[in-house]
Parts: C-alpha cells; structure tokens; sequence
C-alpha cells in the first residue's frame, strides 16, 4: 500500500460506503423545485373528480348524470356502465381479489368510487361531481370482523359469492377471504398440552393509515395517433404499475411509460392500484387528453392503504424458569371490502410467521383468517413488509406477559430465550432462515445506555409512592428485502431487483434502477455503493429510477428492499464493470491481471507502485482502440439479482414512560434505538430513517387510529381526528448501532426503515403496560390516549386523589 | 352514527288545534329550521329538503318523506324520512313518532320520539356533536311550531290576524346553532357542578 494519509484522503474524495455524505437530492426538496405529479401540467389537460359513496353498504338504484353534465366545465360523467365496453369496470387487485373500479350496482364501503367527472379545471370538477344524483338502498353494514362470517351476515361481495377460492384457497363463508395456517400445529399442542406453564393474550393492531405527506395522485396521457400511454403517478412499483396497466389496458407493455417523478412519502400506502388511476387512463383514452386526478386528504385517508386491523390472540407455552417452548398466534384479519392486500401468492398472511421474532423456539403453530368486512381496501402499508409489525407486535408483547406471570425481569426472560450467535444462520420453527445475528451484546449494550438496573429502582421507588413509571424493552428481529423469486413474488412476477450501470469515458456515470425513491435519499446512498466499487467519485454519480422506459425492470421500493435487493444488484453490476476494468488495466500497464492490485480508485502492478492506472483512465482508454483483442468498448453492465434469502436486521430498544394517574398522560422521558443493519451505507440516512420510524412508531402507539361507528362511517378521516405527531409531541431519539453483516449480501447490508416502526410500537405498548404490571395489568391495546390510560387508571381505582 | 331522542314540548293551544296542525305535513315541515316539503306526491308521500350552514359549508339533504301513520284517536303522527345532500356526501334518515297530549288549563303536550341516523362526510365530521345539534334543532322546531298553533289559535278565535310573520324560511343558521350548542353545554357543565 502507499502513503496511507493520501489514500485516506483519495478515499473520502469519493464519498463512498460508510460516509454519512449530504443527501442529494435535498437541495431540490428545500427550495421547493421537486416535481411531484400534481406539479405536472400538460397541455390541453383536463381534471378528474370521484363521485364516492355515503354509504358503507347499499344498492345502487340509480345514477343521474344529466344534472353534472350541465354544470360549465364539465366533459363526461364516467360510471361503471362507460367502463365495461373496455372491460374495465373490474380490476385484478395485487391480492388476488378483483375490485370494482367504479361501484357497479352496490357500493361495499364508505367513499366507495361511484362516478367520475371529467372537467375543464379542478373546480368544475367538483362542482360536477356534486351535481351527480344517486339513489342509494342502504344495506346492513359490517363494520366487526368477528361477525363477518356469522351464518346470518349480510353478503358483502354477491360478485364473488359462489367462488369457492379467491386466489388463496377455500372459502368457507361469502365473507371469508382465505385462512392460512404455518408450523406444526399437533405438535404445538402437544407442548402446550404438556407445558408448565402457559399464557394468552387478545392482542389488536387496530386500523391506522401511514398518511403521507403527499396523497395519492396521477396524470394519464394518451397520444391517440402514436398509441402510447404515459402515466405519470405517486408510486412505489412503477414497473409492476406498468404491467398491470398493460394487462388491464391490453396496450402493449412497450407503449405505456409510467413515470414515478418525486414522490412524497409512500410507507406502503402507494403500492395498490387504486381506481382513480384506472379511471384516470381510461378518460385520457376516451378523450384523447391528458387526464390529472389527485386525491384530497380525506380520500386518502379514507379510501387509499390502510394497516393493520388484526385481531390477533398470542399464547406462549413455556418452562418455569421462562424457557420458551411452544408458541401459539391466530390473529382475525379484516381486509375491508376487497382483498387488496399486496401478497406472495404462496404467502396470502404475508410474512406474518416470521412471529418467533429473536428467539429460539422449538415448535411454533400460526393461523390466520382473513374476512371482508363493509371498509376500505388496501394496503399492507405503513413501514411494514407484509404483517411482520402485528407479528413482532405479538411476540414482543407475549414475552412480557409471560416474564410477568412467572415474575421474572423483562429484559432476562430475552437472554434466556434470544438465539445465540453460534446458532447462525438459524432456523426458525417456521421455516425461515436468519441470516446473521448477535442479539446479546446490542441488548446488553442498551440496558448499559440506560442504566436499566437504576431505571428499575426508580420505578420501584416511584410504586411504593404510587406514582406510575413503566421501561419498556423490545428486542426484535425483522425480516426484510423480498425477496428471493422462488418464494415472493407479485401477480406471480418475481421480486427480484435490477441495476444498469453507464460509465462515461471521462469517468462519471449514470445508474438506473428498478426501485423507487419515495423520500429514502437513493440517489445519495446507490451512488456511494457505486464510488467505492469503482473508486469514481459519488459526486458524479447520477441516479435515475422510476421512469420505465429508462430504468431496468424491478418490483420497487417496499418493506426495506431497495438495500438488500436493489443495493446488492448495484455492487454486483459494479463488480462486473470492475472485471473488465481489470482486464483493461492490465492491458495497459502490460502484465497479468494476476500482478495488479486494486486501491482506493487505482489499479497498480504489485511491487512496481509508480505503474499506476487510475479508474478514469481506463474509463477512457475503453472508449478507445487500445483495448484488450476481441473485447467491446464501453464499461457498461446491468445485473439482475434475485437474492438467495430476505435479510433479518434487529435492534434493541429501551423507552421509559411517566404517566400521570389523574390525568392518563403519557410523556415519554427517554427512547433509546439500537439498530443492527449490517453493513452502513450512509449513518446519516439510517439515522434519519430510525427518527422517521421511530415517530410513525410513537404516532401508532399514542393516536392513531380510524374508527367506525356501527354502519361503516369513519369517524376520523381528516387531520381534525387523525393523528400526525408533530415536532412538539414527538419525543426526543437516542440511536445506537451495533454492525453484524448478512453473510449473504454482497455488501453485507440489510434493509433498516421498517426496523424503527416495527420495533418502535411494542416497545411503546410493552413500557406503558409496565407502569401498570405491579397492579395486575397484563396488556392494554393501543393507542394509548390519555383518555384510555386514564379508564385504566380508574378501572383501578387510582385515579382520583384520596 | 345514530342518535335517538325523545322530548316534550309545551303547546299555548288545545290539544285539538295542536293535532289538527300537525296533520299539515307541510307546515309541520315548515317549523323545522330549513327544511321544507318540495313535492307532495300523494296523502302519505312528500318531497322535502333541509339545508344546514355551518360556517362556510352548506349541506342540502333532499329526500323522500313518508307518512306511516295518522291516527286521530290517539293523536299520532308517525314519519320516515330518508335522502342524503346534494353532493352526495351524506346520508341521513330520521323515523319520528309525534303525539299530541292534552295537558292542564286547556294547553297541550307535543310528544316527540325520533331515531335519527346520518351517514357519510356528516357523520364523520358532525358525529360528535349530533346529540346536540339535534337538540337544538328540535327545540327551534318546537318554538316555531308553538309559534304557528298560537296563530292558528287566534285566526280561529276570529280575532284579527295577528301581523306576525310565519316562520323565515332559511337555513339552518350554523353559527347561531353553534352558539346555542355552547350555551346550552355551558349552563349542562355549571348546572352539574352546582348540583
């Protein structure tokens, strides 16, 4: 090696892996100059407006347009009837279900899409859609998905009434969607049958919404004479978009563009094909001019993916020293009125049973049954790969109450039962395979960030005076990058990723992938990958997703993907430009590939320091005739990579909660984030991702929630009821790191977004539970309001002074 | 989103006048702060419309009323109605059972029941606050209502008509409905505190 100190500086020239290098793409967001797709205008355009149900469950009589297609403005009224001559009035859904892209003749949930009208400018829209006349039938309405599959239950879906499956297995009921069950469930009771001790739990995920800054919204523009669809639009699987627009449409893939532009927050709420769009595309046909239509937020809220809504129950059997031995979860699953879950074909509850969480249990069972009921469809969103927040929710809450009932401490009952790092990679009783691990050191090391011993005295000093103080310890385990194509997929398309690599001959590059920023800072993080594969600086480094004629296919950014699928495609596509770099090198400096070694952005030939061939001369050198015979110019590849497993990042968190007993306020004193991903790319965007979680977490757990009152409305769709922390309620974030690198990974990385949010909530739950654990109280549901805190305190009497 | 009441109104007339007002859908109809009957198709089936402002929104409900009962032995009013506002945004049904009492020294009782439901954008945003906006809405109702038997009484009487003004027919005004909400949950809060 040479001179160290200018290696050094060479290699921080190049911002690379493990610089927390300024976000890119930053500079736009501050000043305003992002082009998100309402900033789009096109010539000619003209403004979609939904006519959207009353109701959560009625008839259709009928639909008068006449009124609305005299209002100024106003072009077409479209209705389910204008859609079927182009068999679009139904959609497939990426859950296997299919969706009515405008009600026809019933509508199945509140702010169903009824009619769309198509106008001059927004406004006449809207006065438009005002002035269309339905008639309505009011039906009973399922609001309770514990009554959906009751022998008397109104039949929600008559369409799909006599299918005996809908994409995933039987059905047993009008109302019942699919039931999937993983583990051994003769044995798991056998244990149970057999064990010392054993606790259960009704435990639920109640609906929320990740409501994005930016809801959703798209402009659809039909060139009539070329025949090409271009759609700009908020989402997060552009290429996937493509294809189902293609196979709805029946346009040649080739002829529809869809392009992604900025997109302001997805959280999942923007993978699902929503109706607007359809209807969007569908108008721009039947026009021939660029159609916008952009939701209101309380069409996003109400209407667009939701998450959660599990009904779960969680039973742990175990020895009396808090051995875990058996386990046990079902959870009740209401998928709202069509089943749109984004789902593996072969994994309808997604990655629910990745519910063992961190530790070693011998035989595990799960179930889930999946119900419609007269709400909304969508998701799953909100920072979660597909059910693995209810499931690390479930295990993190269980072996606590487990801890209480056999009264031993909540962080010991973890290191008795945590897979030990010998045992990597370790498999789960459910079949998974986690990669790599340590999860006794980063516990250890948070309980010493805290001084756990001294937070338990306080709270022991604090009982005896009556005052409620509660610690709450999670240490979870996630699964994320979907992931290997022999077990995910979407509409049975892999969900594998890509990245195409250009290098220029002067040395800069551009990279184009299948993923799709959403607010990640990818254009920052894909580039470091890039400048220290290649030793070319990451400042000139472009990074360009989401336009489909430009970027290779992928199935986007979701549950933490874009790092352990699309990160890993991009070190391998850097790798092969590298091997023929190589080759280039040593052709130039005239000796065998065998006698160079590689430095910081340099080849040079071993024992010979001063024969040096720097990566942007061979950047050039291949654009010209002194290259290897035979050997094509350029330095350009493209990888696709399927990856051979998801990755398990991990964390272990600590929050210390005071509640007021008179008032059931809850102030979070101290949050303490320990995440292991991997390899770090970037700290500063994983840090920024753990804060951005982490709230969304704290979000969960103290506020949001969408209820309905019992004929199916929603009572709390607009920013007046739900709930978005700001900077004033959210408390402050203490994060921390320990680094264990998947094994599998080129880069050793694994994803880190999702990790705040699912670790985050039940160790929200798990704290606020724990104030009350000396005085019985074994789980409360979220979200813990002080409304609900306080009926607990009163419901123990210690609510009033006496 | 359903709210039920019941309440009991004080008439200035006869039961006989009370009940004989009552059975005109239309000006019963009338009494109710906004509302009025756009159509009468036969006897027992009417169209109406109620608008209510509150702050910069107006909702306009038009629907259908039907008459179920009319019984002049036990002086009973029963009604359905049903429809939803203009934007078709909400939805609202109401099934009401009016009865009139006689009551001491010649007055009379107004006997109201009703079970009233709102859907859509209504009941997410007005939810909360529909026990009270039913109450008041019911109270201006049963003034306006005293109002017009007061004057059926007098014409009846053969006394000269009186120059008051029937009812105004304008909407439900919302920050005036408001400020009686406020009111009447001010004096609901001191009144229990004092109690």
């Amino acid at each position: 090696m040479g001179n160290s100190a200018e290696t050094l500086e060479r290699e921080e020239k190049l911002q690379g892996i493990g610089t927390s290098r300024l976000r890119k793409e930053d500079a736009r967001f501050i000043r305003g100059q992002g082009t998100y797709v309402d900033d789009i205008k096109l010539p000619g355009m003209l403004f979609g407006a939904m006519v959207r149900s009353p109701y959560a469950h009625a008839n259709i009589k009928s639909i008068n347009k006449a009124k609305a297609l005299a209002v100024p403005g106003v072009v077409a009224v479209l209705v389910a009837d204008d859609l079927k001559p182009v068999n679009l009035a139904w959609m497939p859904t990426v859950g296997g279900d299919v969706q009515a892209v405008l009600a026809d003749k019933k509508v199945c949930f509140q702010m169903q899409e009824v009619a769309m009208v198509i106008a001059s400018d927004r406004y006449a829209a809207a006065d438009g859609a005002a002035a269309v006349e339905v008639e309505y039938e009011e039906l009973p309405a399922i609001v309770d998905p514990h009554k959906s599959m009751a022998a008397d239950a109104p039949i929600i879906r008559p369409d799909i009434a006599d299918k005996t499956e809908v994409g995933h297995g039987p059905r047993t009921h009008p109302n019942h969607i699919f039931t999937w069950e993983a583990g051994d469930k003769a044995a798991t009771d056998a244990v149970f049958a057999k064990a010392e001790v054993t606790v259960r739990e009704e435990i639920l995920n109640p609906r929320v919404h990740p409501c994005p800054l930016e809801t959703c919204g798209c402009v659809a523009s039909f060139n009539k004479p070329t025949g090409e669809l271009t759609v700009h639009v908020t989402s997060q699987i552009p290429h996937l978009f493509r294809t189902v627009l293609a196979m709805l449409s029946g346009i040649a893939e080739s002829k529809i563009r869809v392009i992604g532009g900025d997109v302001g927050g997805g959280f999942g709420n923007k993978v699902p094909i929503y109706p607007g769009y359809v209807v969007a595309v569908v108008a721009s046909i039947v026009t021939g001019v660029p159609i916008k239509w952009i939701e209101s937020r309380i069409e996003n809220i109400s209407t667009t993916g939701f998450a959660r809504d599990y009904h779960g129950i969680g039973e742990l059997a175990a020895t009396r020293d808090g051995r875990i031995t058996g386990l046990r979860f079902t959870a009740l699953a209401d998928h709202g009125a069509f089943n749109s879950h984004v789902s593996a074909t072969k994994l309808p509850a997604g990655l629910f049973s990745i519910c063992t969480g961190s530790y070693d249990i011998p035989t595990a069972y799960c179930r889930v049954d999946a119900v419609y009921t007269n709400k909304a469809p969508g998701g799953v969103a909100y920072r979660c790969s597909l059910r693995v927040t209810e499931a690390v929710y479930l295990i993190e809450r269980m072996i606590d109450v487990l801890a209480q009932k056999l009264n031993i401490d909540k962080a010991e009952i973890r290191r008795r039962n945590f897979v030990k790092k010998e045992q990597f990679p370790y498999t789960t009783a459910f079949g998974w395979t986690l990669d790599s691990g340590n999860y006794h050191p980063a516990l250890e090391k948070a309980l010493k960030a805290v001084d756990y011993e001294g937070l338990r005295r306080e709270q022991a000093e604090k009982r005896a005076k009556g005052e409620l103080m509660g610690i709450g310890v999670c240490t979870f385990t996630e699964i994320v990058g979907a992931g290997p194509t022999k077990v995910c997929d979407i509409l049975g398309i892999g969900l594998f990723d890509s990245c195409e690599i250009r290098v220029h001959p002067t040395g800069s590059v551009i990279a184009r992938l299948g993923t799709m920023s959403t607010g990640q800072g990818h254009a920052t993080t894909y580039a470091q990958i890039i400048a220290t594969e290649l030793g070319l600086p990451s400042e000139d480094i472009q990074i360009e997703e989401g336009d489909t004629d430009k970027a290779p296919y992928g199935a986007g950014t979701w549950g933490s993907r874009s790092t352990p699928v699309s990160g890993a495609a991009t070190a391998r596509c850097a790798r092969k430009i590298m091997e023929k770099a190589k080759k280039i090198a040593a052709h130039l400096l005239e000796v065998g590939e065998g006698d160079l070694e590689w430095e910081v952005d340099r080849f040079k030939v071993k024992g010979n320091p001063s024969q040096v061939k720097t990566m942007k001369e061979v950047c050039m050198a291949s654009h010209t005739s002194n290259i290897p015979a035979g050997m094509e110019q350029g330095l350009n590849a493209v990888d696709y990579y399927d990856p051979p497993n998801l990755t398990f990042p991990f964390g272990a968190y600590v929050c210390v909660v005071d509640i007021d007993r008179y008032t059931g306020e809850v102030k979070v004193r101290r949050f303490y984030a320990l995440d292991d991903c991997g390899t770090r790319i970037n700290p500063m965007i994983i840090e920024g991702q753990i804060h951005g979680g982490l709230t969304e977490a704290f979000a969960v757990a103290m506020g949001q929630q969408i209820p309905f009152d019992e004929s199916g409305n929603h009572l709390g769709n607009s920013l007046m009821d739900y709930f978005l922390p700001t900077s004033v309620e959210t408390p402050k974030w203490e994060t921390d790191f320990t680094v264990t690198p998947s094994p599998h990974h080129p880069l050793g990385a694994k994803g880190v977004a999702e990790s705040p949010h699912v670790g985050g909530i039940p160790c929200f739950s798990n704290a606020v539970v724990d104030a009350f654990a000396h005085l019985g109280v074994t789980h409360m549901d979220m979200p813990y309001t002080s409304f609900r805190v306080w009926q607990q305190c009163k419901a123990l009497g210690i609510s009033t002074r006496t | 989103m359903k709210v039920q009441i019941e309440k009991v109104f004080a008439m200035p007339a006869s039961a006989e006048l009370s009940w004989q007002f009552l059975q005109d859908i239309a000006a019963v109809a009338a009494c109710m702060p906004g509302a009025k009957i756009t159509e009468r198709l036969d006897d027992t089936h009417y169209k109406g419309a109620v608008s209510v402002k509150v702050g910069p929104a107006t909702m306009s409900f038009r629907g259908d009323i039907e008459v179920r009962e009319l019984d002049a032995a036990t002086r009973t009013l029963r009604l359905i109605g049903k429809g939803s506002d203009t934007t078709g945004t909400s939805g609202a049904s109401i099934d009401l059972t009016a009865r009139v009492e006689a009551a001491e020294g010649g007055a009379s009782n107004l006997v109201g029941k009703s079970e009233a439901s709102v859907s859509g954008k209504a009941a997410a945003f007005g939810g909360r606050m529909m026990n009270s906006v039913a109450d008041q809405i019911l109270k201006q109702f049963a003034a306006n209502f005293a109002a017009r038997v007061e004057l059926l009484k007098a014409s009846q009487a053969g006394a000269a008509p009186v120059a008051s003004p029937p009812p105004a027919q304008h909407e439900l005004n919302g920050l005036a409905l408001f400020w009686s909400i406020l009111k009447d949950w001010l004096s609901g809060v001191f009144s229990k505190k004092h109690g």
